[in-house]
């Protein structure tokens, strides 16, 4: 059985201006131990499937109209408040784009870093940890991503510190306690490539570790194929493709992701496509059967029709294009 | 040597701060032909922007020169000539916010052409039109839109429409695409290399991503600390980069095939954070993140040194063709 499973969610925002249907039967599976990438454009639902699977979309306007996410067979979003909490508490745990915003301005690193440890592990019983215990963990956990000098840094304000650093301490904030899923939404996407680098390796070699099974979500094709072994491709809520991330990259099959793949700008210099024509469509009005034709080359009149079924094209490649039916 | 568009020969810029004097560009000097395109690339912190800022006038520059088709420049915007403004664009990084959301696109387009007095109001409706048709705008849609009514790309698109207003030789390009997706990115890239071979554009194109300068830059400049390390025509410069800072950046890529993995550096590993730019490491600013670091560099501030034709260096080490 998957850790997680996210089976056909549909989700939603109601706004002034109507219904915005946003994810339109998204599915994702997350093995144990496995590291999963989750890739698309701007908009296209990501960091909503991310805010479904922990339970954290504002709802109003959000609301999920139907789907399920199984976390180990237990349906999270028909959890009790109190089974979400504990879920959080010692299963998942999540790293943002901006560290600055998952940061609290008030409060020194080393406050904001205890209070998890005492919030997942001080309870009472026999897993309780006395306050020297934490302190030390917190010390480790810092140093193990390759913070310089953190009894320093525990007496910093989030303000104090550099990009890079503010994100080392979100990663040590979210490996600090024993999480099995770990969600990254854009972890390293406001960062500079040689610190982009040095924290996707940190995490790498932590996440190994630990065993650690990850959901990444970014948009950078280069990021997924450092760090995972399986990808989805997201297009306008719905996945198009999966498979394992090198057979992926190398063969995309999905006529956005070959449109996709074309348009990232390559070191050896062979030039860039024109892009994709069009845009991600309107999420007040989508466009029926599948949400890419539009924009497509390829469209057959069945795609107008109905969203295309997932359609195997190699060993654990999949991809929803009629073009594959045969 | 070509005649020059652009040369800026010793510029620094410094800020005074409570901190103390931030130095944000400490003597930089090059040279753009026209119809070149310098990618000058440089982690967040380096400088790049600045040096765009001082370039197109919006600060006057500490001391050092800023020579365009032969004339000093240096000053501050209000006190250049005209033609000087006109013959020389910029364009931001985020659209949206250089954009006036209270007005429309073809408001916004009309200024620079009534600031630059192009034609009586009768042609500038029609250049305005024929600017947005040259940025693949339809423009009798677009031209009575609002800003935040198109995407983001669009955006960017009007925006170099108004840069391209004035018809300049030489549009700075603040990041234009580094707040866009990949696939809108490839059609704005396109669009700038279709432009610059139909109007004879010379490009400054200050970016952070390295794969895209491969693919549009003719040569690279990379930026540290407000100093230039490393300047090359862009084939020699991805084939043999030289400084070990220009091979941590290259190493720090993500790419996406194994072809481009095979290009890559391995042995820079990337290690150490830009230092704050208002205490420069003495000697070479790079030494307390470089891998091949020796003795001298902590004291020993290196020199430009050409190594090859047009292929400049700032670094303590380099000892002839074949490295140590």
């Amino acid at each position: 059985m998957a850790l997680l499973e996210v089976k056909d969610l549909c989700v939603g925002y109601r706004i002034f201006e109507g219904h915005l249907r946003v994810l339109n039967r998204a599915r994702l599976e997350v093995d144990s131990g496995e590291r999963v990438g989750l890739v698309g454009e701007t908009g296209c639902g990501k960091t909503t499937t991310v805010k479904s699977i922990l339970r954290v979309l504002p709802t109003p306007p959000a609301e999920v109209a139907s789907g399920e996410i199984l976390y180990r067979g237990a349906d999270i979003l028909r959890m009790s408040h109190r089974g979400i909490r504990d879920l959080r508490r010692r299963e998942m745990t999540a790293i943002f784009q901006d560290p600055l915003q998952s940061l609290n301005p008030m409060f020194t690193v080393g406050t904001q870093l205890r209070d998890i440890l005492k919030d997942s592990m001080g309870g009472r019983g026999r897993g309780r940890l006395s306050r020297r215990e934490i302190e030390a963990r917190c010390i480790a956990a810092l140093h193990e991503t390759g913070m310089p000098d953190p009894e320093r840094i525990m007496h910093n304000y989030p303000s104090q510190l550099s990009g890079g650093m503010r994100q080392r301490v979100c990663i040590a904030e979210a490996l600090s306690r024993e999480a099995q899923l770990l969600l990254a939404d854009e972890p390293t996407t406001n960062l500079d490539v040689t610190i982009q680098d040095q924290i996707l390796r940190k995490l790498d070699e932590l996440v190994d570790e630990k065993g650690t099974s990850v959901l990444i979500i970014t948009h950078s094709m280069g990021v997924v194929r450092d760090l995972t072994q399986r990808m989805y491709i997201m297009y306008a809520g719905t996945m198009v493709e999966t498979g394992r991330t090198k057979d992926l990259l190398a063969a995309p099959r999905h006529p956005y992701t070959q449109g996709l793949m074309e348009s990232v700008p390559r070191l050896t210099g062979v030039g860039i496509s024109d892009g994709i024509p069009g845009r991600i469509p309107n999420y007040l009005d989508p466009p029926s059967g599948c949400r890419f034709h539009p924009r497509c080359v390829h469209v057959m009149p069945v795609c107008k029709e109905t969203a295309p079924e997932f359609f195997s094209v190699g060993e654990g490649h999949v991809v929803a294009c009629y073009l594959y039916r045969s | 040597m070509p005649e020059s568009i652009l040369s800026v020969e010793n510029l620094t810029k410094c800020f005074p701060t409570k901190q103390g004097l931030v130095r944000a560009i400490d003597g930089i000097s090059f040279v753009m032909a026209p119809g070149d395109t310098l990618g000058l690339v440089g982690e967040s912190g380096s400088g790049k922007t600045t040096t765009a800022q001082c370039i197109v006038g919006m600060y006057p520059p500490t001391s050092g020169d800023i020579l365009f088709k032969g004339e000093t420049i240096g000053a501050a915007f209000n006190r250049r000539p005209k033609h000087v403004k006109g013959d020389l664009r910029i364009v931001f990084q985020d659209p949206g916010s250089s954009l006036n959301p209270k007005r429309t696109i073809k408001q916004i387009l009309s200024v620079p052409l009534a600031v630059h007095r192009v034609g009586t109001s009768r042609d500038r409706l029609a250049r305005m039109k024929a600017l947005l048709e040259m940025v693949e705008l339809p423009a009798d849609e677009y031209l009575y839109k609002y800003p935040q009514a198109i995407g983001g790309g669009e955006k960017q698109m009007v925006a170099l429409a108004r840069a391209l207003a004035t018809n300049p030789s030489l549009v700075l390009l603040d990041e234009p695409t580094s707040a866009l997706d990949v696939s809108v990115q490839a059609k704005i890239i396109n669009l700038l290399i279709r432009l610059r071979r139909e109007l004879n554009l010379t490009y400054l194109f200050i970016t952070h991503d390295l794969s895209l300068m491969r693919n549009v830059a003719s040569r690279v400049a990379i930026m540290y600390l407000g100093k230039l390390c490393e300047i090359a025509p862009t084939v020699e410069f991805f084939e043999h980069p030289v400084h070990p800072y220009t091979k941590m950046l290259l190493s720090s890529i993500p790419v996406v095939s194994d072809e481009e993995e095979a290009l890559k550096p391995h042995k820079a590993i990337s290690k150490g954070e830009i230092p704050s730019p208002v205490n420069i490491p003495p000697g070479c600013s790079f030494h307390s993140r470089c891998s091949e670091r020796g003795d001298s560099c902590a004291e020993l501030d290196p020199e430009m040194r050409e190594i090859a034709p047009g292929h400049v260096v700032r670094c303590n080490h380099w000892c002839g063709p074949e490295g140590e």
